[in-house]
């Protein structure tokens, strides 16, 4: 782990790898430090925002095998008919059928939240459907829809520009405001895919 | 009840916003210039929950009722038909029936409204429960706006090279463009050495990007909470709402922050 310099206010930890971020952000949030505000993981590094009284050498490297997981589950019912259903069977060499049975048939963590309010970037996505995203993304996805791009599964909050495959529909809010807290999938969050 | 006659320019109810979101991808919204707008809620006498406006002018707007209202932020042209004239900083009771004409900006980027008891709701706003607690009795002390802003390095201050710090702490930079996600600069490139990829990460309000044309992009209350440009250096908490208030076309100068 290195710890970045980010003015006196916070300070950005790098890691080698997704699954020591995700370790490192479970186990620092679980710590609920006086003073640390925010606790923003991301693909490679963790931001902590603090008061400025924090004190950085706490900010440890998790210990292999710590847990990536903050014990919440949540199962997010799919209707499977997104536009590039057919497209993924193709560039993956698999049929339609099996493309659903891939996606839902495994077990996701939440790893970190961006791009919207409320959307997560999942692993667990099983390796014969990982894409690059689509060449040309869309203008208009459609709120809940169940997408996937390189090794993360995705469920797009709001409708919105995008390039990711969509699979499929959920009808979940995944953002309330009036909600503690107000995204469904949080970062540490087990999520299921069940189709209906 | 306040009715909305005018939303003007980049008019709208805001508050502090949230803090403590970043980690759901919500970054703190609300008041780009928080200082100003808790200046404003504090000269009404009202809580640090309140709502109240922003705008970038041309607002307009009428009172049924007697309300204190207070301004702050940017200076900007202000009239009253059936009022008092409303000043820079100070508490002022409009009577029922007067309205508030927020013109042309004359200094900064943004100013605020707030009305004692605070608002809600979108064309017609009401006016929250009297807060109790009193008004000021003096009006705010305004400090003039700084053109000179102290920044501490940042997280990627090692992805440039080493005359891209002394550009960016040396030379003037012209602000061409600010909205509420962040302010762009126009000056001298700021040059990587290093030209990967870099996966998104953490952002924060005052971090400066630099996306690969060299041109500074400084994060403001509406940020997105991660990105994939590098973050030369991060503005000094006490500078922000003046990087809040630059305007298109004003120079600014970036000086190493010392404490």
């Amino acid at each position: 782990m290195n710890l970045l310099p980010y003015g006196p206010h916070a300070v950005l930890a790098e890691f080698d790898d997704l699954q020591q971020v995700m370790a490192a952000a479970a186990a620092w949030r679980s710590a609920a430090w006086p003073g640390v505000t925010e606790i923003v993981p991301a693909a490679r590094t963790v931001l902590v925002v603090h008061d400025g009284s924090f004190d950085t050498s706490l900010l440890t490297t998790p210990t292999a095998g710590q847990s990536t997981t903050s014990g919440e589950t949540v199962s997010l019912a799919v209707r499977y008919d997104g536009d590039d259903l057919e497209e993924v069977a193709s560039a993956t060499g698999l049929s339609v059928d099996e493309v659903i049975a891939l996606h839902s048939g495994a077990v996701y963590t939440v790893a970190f939240c961006g791009f919207m309010p409320g959307f997560a970037y999942m692993i667990g996505l099983p390796a014969r459907l990982h894409l690059p995203r689509r060449a040309t993304p869309r203008t208009r996805v459609p709120a809940g829809a169940v997408a996937i791009a390189a090794e993360f599964a995705g469920v797009y909050p709001q409708a919105s520009p995008g390039g990711w495959h969509l699979l499929g529909h959920t009808d979940a809010v995944l953002w309330d405001d009036t909600r503690r807290p107000p995204a469904l999938l949080a970062p540490g969050t087990t999520v299921r895919f069940i189709p209906s | 009840m306040i009715r909305v006659d005018s939303w003007g320019i980049g008019g709208s109810v805001v508050d502090a916003g949230h803090g403590g979101r970043a980690w759901l991808g919500q970054s703190r919204g609300g008041a780009v210039d928080l200082p100003a707008f808790e200046l404003a809620n504090r000269l009404v006498g009202n809580g640090e929950g309140a709502a109240g406006l922003e705008t970038s002018g041309g607002l307009r707007l009428t009172v049924d009722v007697p309300m204190m209202v207070a301004l702050t932020g940017a200076t900007a042209v202000v009239e009253v038909v059936h009022g008092p004239p409303v000043g820079w900083g100070v508490p002022v009771v409009l009577p029922a029936g007067a309205q508030l004409r927020i013109g042309r900006l004359l200094d900064g980027a943004r100013c605020y409204l707030a009305v004692r008891g605070g608002v809600s709701g979108r064309d017609e706003l009401t006016v929250g429960p009297d807060p109790g607690s009193p008004a000021a009795s003096h009006p705010a002390a305004r400090t003039p706006l700084t053109h000179s802003i102290r920044v501490w390095p940042g997280p990627r201050r090692d992805w440039f090279d080493t005359e891209a710090w002394s550009l960016l702490t040396s030379a003037t930079f012209d602000v061409a463009a600010t909205s509420r996600v962040g302010v762009r600069l126009a000056g001298p490139a700021l040059l990587r050495t290093l030209h990967g990829e870099l996966p998104s990460e953490g952002l924060i309000e005052g971090a400066i990007q630099v996306p690969p044309d060299g041109m500074p992009m400084i994060m403001l209350a509406d940020h997105p909470t991660t990105g994939g440009y590098p973050v030369i250096a991060v503005v000094h908490r006490d500078d922000l709402g003046a990087m809040a208030q630059a305007a298109v076309g004003t120079q600014l100068s970036f000086r190493a922050a010392r404490s």
